[in-house]
């Protein structure tokens, strides 16, 4: 078969870091190839060195078996390389045709619009998209923008297509229906690297799966001659369980009631619409749906950092709307920030000030104007110890910890009953796995379990539907500031909660 | 960064700006001291051009901290200067860019003639208790200069940068109007000068002379404040205001209190130095008493890198640069702006020298990569 792009002994250093190291890599005409591999694996770089925008160390690049230079994303569109980035670079106030045809010299000065718009509808009408190239890409939802952008290097007649991470903003009808299309991309002969981190995804849509790990290429494998296990062998190097043990006994017990909860966003809409939701004892309840549909919003209401306009929520019968920061910590809810290292933690403070973000100010870790280094100390080396947090010691910065640590750490300071000894008794989790490679993933969500078969209430926030199924007791789905529904993991189909997700069905049981 | 060197000769060249990780507390060192000297060099070059012997100059300076009657003139400089520093030292930990400890000094002037009056013209505060009252209020004059703009700036966002600059010129004109006004001394001959204070509210009182009670207002401040930054309550909700409001609001922390409260110990400290000019270097006002030390202060506790005992060393060296100033204007002829002229210089390669300690150059020839 004929090679679109090779690859030949690829190295990138960042400082202190090898990105990628002595890599190779094919792609074949008409492939859909999965490059798979942790966060942190060097996929990212790996494809950015591809189209431009970083300049290997050392390698050599050819396209179609010539010898090629890439200099800049310029050079990369000559080529015929397109890259959809996981954040889309589109601009917002202009159409979707005038985003499609920016930067193209070959429409000509003055713009036939008929006839480009003409040409953009049918193009997107060929894989089963239905795109109205004059409406602004404000208008378009998230998946509606990936079309777009897919357009955009479609138009531009490209045989190379880059994807990082293409799934994590849509919904499973949406994710079908981009799979769809990309296999008749791959029909006409483009070929397609999928960069991705879940299991499945590689198997079900590609035809080759190349996974990296710490910079290397570990294989390259037919996806029909390979399976998760062995794939995830590759990934991190040993087998994981996917089953988490969860074991433990219902709770029908009530504890956390939110009642018609209403806040506005950061835009001044309203982000949260109505929300009515129960959360029991030794319950984790999970919340899943598109980022951006209130989620986070919510979890700061609950957290007191963001003031409710109306409702209630309850905490073991007590109003605790729009009460403090500082007071809930002490009525022991725990929050787990999303973006840690933007919210969760100082990072040039060090390792043991982040533990005593919140608990510093109470005895023993201090007097009524002083901090009780000797104390802090002491606690501090034993739950580091505790919550496996690897550093050498509590004095360096927590920004020099890797994610999984810094995660760790923020977990530490969260639940290790710091505050007189108390066990945190409702705990938000915001994306806590996001980010993090599997076995830091699988240790925050065995800790949380482990926490909610000894008391505490757990909202559980997540955009991956299969994590919450394994992790959750109830799934509440959210859609534009709105609970659709509430189930038990396996009571409802995949397609109704993809329905659900995008606000085309609501659930009135459980 | 990357600069292209697109020349013919060049082509296989590219020099990348990069982010250094982490640098060695002796390079940082070696950068800043190599800072100072080539700002020296420029400054020296600068005097050549107006005729000046520089090595006679600068053997003039250095003598500053070499003999001892002139060091100490150094030090009696140093402690206003330090102060302030030390002010300055606890809002730059929550990330409070302070520029207004020049008004907070003026403040603290104010409030130090004030009981002087008070106790002169009224016989209101017994002799003893004099001193101790004007640092009481000169600390609360300075602090409560600072707690406005801190108040807004927790509150309501305002920019403290542009509220404590702007309260400089307030509070100088403030002095200004005072001191050509009800406080002039009625026996001074209409010059614009408040009565001479009495010894006992000089900080001369301790053997007479004003370098030791000075030099031990600056220790014992210098000791708060590292008490305060490093062990107390505060001082770590300071720091970690000072690296998020964000990440300072989820721990729970009342930064609205803590950010007052800052303002105001730091205020507080600075106006500690506008008694030590008033009290131990003039001995009454006068307007514009304070030449730039609030100013001086900025640089100090950044060259200090935020370190409450670094401070005292380096306030010395700006102080002995002021002795050394006046002297040179005295007899070399040289302008005082001099000096001012100097500080600048010293500024600027000390901000080049950070960035060579954050960033490094490394030329890479056709994908090989050379470090520098």
């Amino acid at each position: 078969m004929e090679e679109l792009l090779h690859l030949k002994g690829i190295v990138k250093k960042f400082p202190g870091v090898v990105a990628n190291d002595n890599v190779d890599f094919t792609l074949r005409k008409g492939e859909i190839h999965a490059l798979l591999g942790e966060n942190g694996a060097g996929k990212t770089t790996l494809m950015n060195i591809v189209y431009g925008l970083y300049k290997p160390d050392a390698g050599e690049i050819y396209v179609e078996g010539k010898r090629v230079e890439i200099r800049s994303p310029r050079d990369a569109i000559k080529l015929g390389i397109g890259m959809v980035h996981q954040n889309f670079k589109l601009i917002p106030s202009h159409t979707v045709m005038e985003n499609i045809i920016l930067g193209l010299k070959d429409v000509g000065f003055v713009i036939n619009r008929k006839k480009v718009g003409e040409e953009i509808r049918k193009l997107s009408e060929q894989y089963g998209w239905r795109i109205d190239p004059y409406v602004y890409v404000w208008q378009l939802s998230a998946g509606e923008k990936q079309q777009v952008e897919l357009l955009k290097i479609l138009y531009r007649k490209a045989k190379i297509l880059i994807l990082d991470e293409p799934t994590s903003v849509l919904t499973p009808q949406e994710c079908r229906n981009l799979f769809h299309a990309l296999r008749k991309m791959a029909e006409e002969g483009i070929g397609i690297i999928f960069i991705t981190h879940k299991l499945e995804e590689a198997l079900s849509i590609s035809d080759r799966i190349t996974v990296m790990r710490k910079g290397k290429i570990v294989a390259t494998k037919n996806a029909w001659e390979t399976s998760i296990e062995e794939l995830t062998n590759y990934m991190i190097g040993r087998p994981v369980l996917f089953k988490l043990d969860k074991n433990k006994t219902d709770s029908s017990e009530d504890f956390i009631l939110i009642r018609n909860l209403k806040a506005y966003g950061d835009t001044g809409a309203l982000a949260l619409k109505n929300v009515n939701l129960t959360i029991r004892k030794n319950e984790i309840l999970g919340i899943i749906g598109v980022t951006g549909n209130g989620q986070q919003e919510l979890a700061e209401v609950l957290a007191g950092l963001r003031k409710a306009i109306d409702g209630q929520v309850l905490i073991d019968g007590m109003n605790i709307l729009n009460y403090s920061p500082l007071k809930l910590i002490e009525l022991g809810v725990a929050y787990i920030p999303p973006e840690p290292i933007k919210y969760g933690i100082a990072p040039n403070l060090t390792i043991r000030d982040n533990l005593f973000l919140k608990a510093y100010r109470y005895k023993p870790y201090s007097s009524r104007i002083f901090i009780n280094l000797r104390e802090v100390e002491k606690k501090a080396e034993e739950i580091i110890r505790r919550f496996n947090v690897v550093c050498p010691n509590t004095s360096i910065k927590a920004r020099s910890l890797s994610g999984g640590n810094i995660q760790r750490l923020i977990l530490a300071r969260e639940l290790s009953e710091l505050i007189n000894g108390w066990k945190p008794r409702f705990i938000i989790a915001a994306y806590p796995t996001k980010g993090l490679d599997i076995s830091a993933a699988e240790f925050v969500n065995r800790t949380l379990i482990d926490y909610s078969k000894t008391g505490s209430s757990i909202l559980y926030i997540t955009e991956d539907i299969e994590e919450a199924m394994m992790v959750c007791d109830r799934i509440a789905v959210m859609y534009d500031g709105r609970i659709m529904g509430v189930f038990k993991p396996g009571e409802v189909s995949i397609e109704k909660i993809g329905l659900m997700m995008a606000g085309a069905e609501t659930l009135t049981t459980s | 960064m990357v600069i292209k060197l697109s020349s013919r000769f060049f082509k296989q060249y590219t020099v990348k700006i990069e982010k250094r990780l982490e640098y060695s507390r002796k390079f940082a060192i070696l950068t800043t001291i190599t800072s100072i000297l080539i700002a020296f060099g420029v400054a020296g070059i600068a005097l050549s051009i107006l005729g000046v012997d520089v090595v006679v100059a600068y053997t003039q300076v250095l003598t500053v901290f070499t003999k001892l009657p002139l060091l100490i003139e150094a030090i009696k400089y140093a402690i206003p200067i330090g102060l302030a520093a030390l002010g300055l030292n606890i809002a730059f930990r929550m990330n409070f860019w302070n520029i207004g400890a020049e008004g907070q000094i003026y403040m603290g002037m104010f409030a130090s003639t004030g009981i002087v009056l008070l106790h002169v013209y009224y016989g209101l505060i017994p002799e003893y208790l004099v001193l101790i009252t004007m640092i009481v209020a000169s600390f609360i004059a300075g602090g409560a200069w600072c707690t406005l703009p801190a108040i807004l700036k927790a509150k309501m966002k305002v920019n403290e940068i542009l509220t404590t600059l702007m309260m400089n010129y307030v509070a100088i004109y403030f002095i200004d109007f005072l001191i050509y006004g009800p406080w002039r001394d009625p026996k001074g001959y209409g010059f614009p000068l408040s009565v001479p204070f009495p010894s006992y509210a000089k900080l001369t009182i301790l053997f007479g002379d004003s370098v030791y009670l000075g030099s031990i207002l600056l220790l014992t401040m210098a000791m708060v404040v590292f008490l305060i930054l490093k062990y107390s309550k505060l001082g770590f909700e300071l720091r970690v205001i000072g690296e998020s409001l964000e990440t300072a609001r989820y721990a729970g922390i009342n930064f609205v209190k803590a950010i007052t409260l800052g303002g105001f110990i730091s205020g507080g400290i600075a106006g500690l130095g506008g008694l030590a000019i008033v009290s131990g270097i003039i001995g009454r006002l006068r307007p514009r008493a304070s030449a730039g030390y609030g100013y001086t202060a900025i640089i100090v506790t950044l060259l200090s890198a935020l370190n409450p005992w670094l401070i005292i060393p380096t306030s010395i060296f700006f102080g002995g640069l002021f002795v050394a100033g006046n002297m040179l204007q005295a007899t070399l002829n040289i302008p005082g702006a001099t000096i001012d002229m100097l500080q600048a210089l010293i500024f600027l390669f000390l901000l080049f020298g950070e960035l060579i300690k954050r960033y490094k150059l490394r030329i890479v020839v056709r994908g090989v990569s050379v470090e520098h």
